[in-house]
């Protein structure tokens, strides 16, 4: 199988004035491969989304080694930037921006070939089923309308990674399943998908590997059955727990 | 760099509410602030300049040649002997001839300019007191009666034709208009693309494009740049449409001069082109501190509050130029935004001092690097950048001060 990111040692701290140094991700290291889904399951403030974002270029780590698509992100950080499709809660539509507007200035943000260009936003606004709002501003669009844009807007250049962080939190159960089919085809376009999320359910119905963080360490990474033989347990929930309370033990 | 130029700028023209603020509240307010001073320093008059003004005189009857000695002895005035007086010439105008044995004066001064005035209140009384010793030799020599002379009375003329007073209106009313309205535009798009960006959760959503963050950022001091020039043209132009009305009904006088004010004097090409670069220049300095500034804060409240207190210090530094008494100077060339504001209100008055605007040129220049380079990397600090959503204000900037004590 061939490996599309390495993650290798992870380590970013955060300076506090009243904490003092707080350690968000500690010594992070796992591979994933092409057309997986990686499932990072953990609570909130787990340091999910601080390795989203240093895996997404937007922040340096203390130590460690990121390798995305056979890039680092230390010495080739453009080169990673053109091969994902990253987004977050932090990462909204510009809001007097339709969504048409918006996925076609990101397809030529991310160097997206001019000549194919409109074709390639009406084949997305196809796929996404956006037509009906493609040109409303993004500000008067639903909170399900809007995330779907934000995807069609990740994927617009057809990067070979995706890092989606909670794309699914928040959304309603139609809206969220859609999402879910929408990762699944792209995972069926051989897309290596990071997938974060604190949803037990949904990292267990779509992950083909989970890794299970907590206080910025990586506690375990396996697909769900390996996970349950290990632990014994059956729902992911359960499983979760038994991985935290182990580590507590050992530490 | 352009496409993400044009989202910002989309993004900012699109926004309603900014723009009903951009133009609104420069319109309400700077005139009002514009009259009230420049009111307050017509009353006060009394500007001490250390300039040097031309005293041009003729004196008609020898017999007053000895008034030469006491106009040499008048500081700051340079005296010329001229055989004509023309009034388009610079400086006061003083004529002496003879009405009964004695001194006639006739004095032409420009009545709106404080300078003139300072200078003749020192000239009258020196013509007072060779009016007066010329009376006592009169009296001495003819053996008159004092009771006989009547007090001294001068006669001043102001050589000011209403044309040149509305140019000088203009001239500091235009520069000073044009430099507020781009800093009210300015400021309110810093605080949209810095602040606003972080409230709405957008800044992140383009650092992840291939392009470095250095890029990303210029790209917005760019778009402020590009917003203030053109909401601070638009807003200038409301201005000149209704405002004017204004100043119509209310100052009849100005009325008349409008109508016969040479306005190619002011419309022309070149004094366009001079104006939209030096008020770019403007744009790009206050974008690089407001943008910097309002990237500490993650709401858009707290970005206004930031950038209040520079906000207050740069506008008010271009009011300077409705002080008549003001010249061009290498200090005034070193200050940021009045520099400009300055060099224009010399460029409207077709008052060209080249060596000024250079400085201007080379200062605003030497300003805008500096910034550039001591605030760029201010905000490609991780917290400034990704607005940590979670951190307040007070925090960010402590654990700023806490690293660079550390450092």
């Amino acid at each position: 199988m061939e490996e599309k990111i390495i993650i290798k040692n992870l380590n970013k701290e955060f300076y506090d004035p009243q904490r003092g140094t707080v350690k968000a991700v500690d010594n992070l290291s796992f591979t994933a491969y092409k057309g997986e889904i990686f499932g990072l399951l953990g609570p909130n403030g787990a340091g999910k989304t601080t390795t989203l974002r240093m895996m997404a270029t937007l922040m340096k780590p203390n130590s460690g080694t990121i390798e995305i698509a056979g890039f680092d992100i230390e010495n080739n950080s453009q080169d990673v930037r053109r091969s994902i499709g990253y987004m977050s809660s932090n990462t909204a539509l510009y809001p007097r921006l339709s969504p048409r507007e918006i996925i076609t200035y990101f397809a030529e943000l991310n160097d997206y070939s001019k000549e194919n260009l409109t074709m390639r936003v009406e084949q997305i606004i196809k796929y996404f089923n956006i037509g009906d709002y493609a040109d409303t501003y993004s500000e008067k669009l639903s909170t399900g309308m809007k995330q779907i844009t934000s995807i069609a807007r990740t994927i617009v250049h057809n990067p070979p990674v995706l890092i989606l962080d909670e794309p699914s939190a928040g959304l309603d159960v139609i809206v969220a399943q859609k999402i879910h089919s929408y990762i699944l085809d792209l995972k069926n376009e051989g897309k290596t998908i990071i997938f974060s999320s604190h949803n037990m359910g949904e990292v267990e119905k779509i992950c083909d590997r989970i890794g299970i963080i907590n206080n910025g360490k990586l506690l375990t990474v396996g697909t769900i059955d390996e996970l349950r033989d290990i632990s014994g347990k059956y729902y992911m929930e359960e499983i979760f727990v038994y991985f935290v309370k182990e580590f507590e033990k050992e530490s | 760099m352009k496409t993400l130029i044009s989202i910002y700028l989309k993004d900012l023209l699109r926004n309603n509410m900014l723009g009903l603020l951009v133009v609104l509240v420069p319109i309400i307010f700077y005139p009002l602030m514009y009259w009230g001073i420049t009111q307050f320093i017509m009353i006060k008059k009394g500007v001490s300049e250390s300039r040097k003004i031309v005293l041009n005189y003729k004196i008609e009857s020898e017999e007053f040649s000895g008034i030469e000695d006491s106009l040499l002895s008048l500081s700051n005035i340079i005296p010329e002997n001229t055989d004509l007086i023309n009034p388009n010439k610079s400086g006061l105008f003083l004529t002496v001839s003879s009405q009964d044995h004695l001194p006639k004066y006739e004095v032409f001064i420009d009545s709106s300019n404080a300078i003139h005035k300072e200078i003749f209140s020192k000239l009258e009384n020196k013509l007072i007191a060779y009016y007066n010793s010329e009376t006592a030799k009169l009296i001495e020599k003819k053996n008159y009666s004092t009771e006989y002379f009547k007090v001294y009375n001068i006669t001043a003329r102001n050589i000011d034709g209403q044309n040149e007073i509305v140019t000088k209106v203009l001239s500091l009313i235009i520069p000073l208009i044009s430099v507020m309205s781009i800093l009210g535009s300015c400021v309110a798009a810093s605080v949209e693309l810095a602040s606003g960006h972080t409230e709405d959760k957008t800044s992140e959503t383009t650092l992840t494009i291939p392009l470095s963050r250095e890029k990303i950022i210029l790209s917005k001091f760019i778009t402020v740049t590009i917003y203030g020039i053109i909401a601070g043209l638009v807003n200038f132009s409301f201005f000149i449409v209704f405002i004017m009305q204004i100043f119509r009904s209310f100052f009849g006088k100005i009325e008349e001069g409008l109508l016969d004010f040479d306005w190619s004097m002011v419309l022309n090409f070149k004094t366009i082109l001079i104006s939209i670069i030096s008020l770019s220049l403007i744009a790009f300095f206050v974008s690089l501190i407001f943008i910097t500034a309002a990237g500490f804060a993650s709401k858009r409240k707290e970005g206004g509050v930031l950038v209040s207190p520079f906000m207050a210090i740069i506008t008010y530094l271009p009011f300077v130029i409705i002080i008549p008494a003001v010249e061009p100077n290498i200090l005034i060339a070193m200050t940021p935004v009045l520099n400009i504001a300055f060099s224009l209100k010399l460029i409207i008055a077709n008052d060209i001092n080249v060596l000024f605007i250079f400085e201007t040129i080379l200062f605003s220049l030497l300003w805008v690097l500096l910034l550039y380079k001591f605030l760029f990397p201010f905000l490609l600090e991780e917290e400034v950048l990704l607005g940590y959503s979670n951190t307040s204000l007070t925090k960010k900037i402590k654990m700023k001060m806490d690293r660079w004590k550390k450092k």
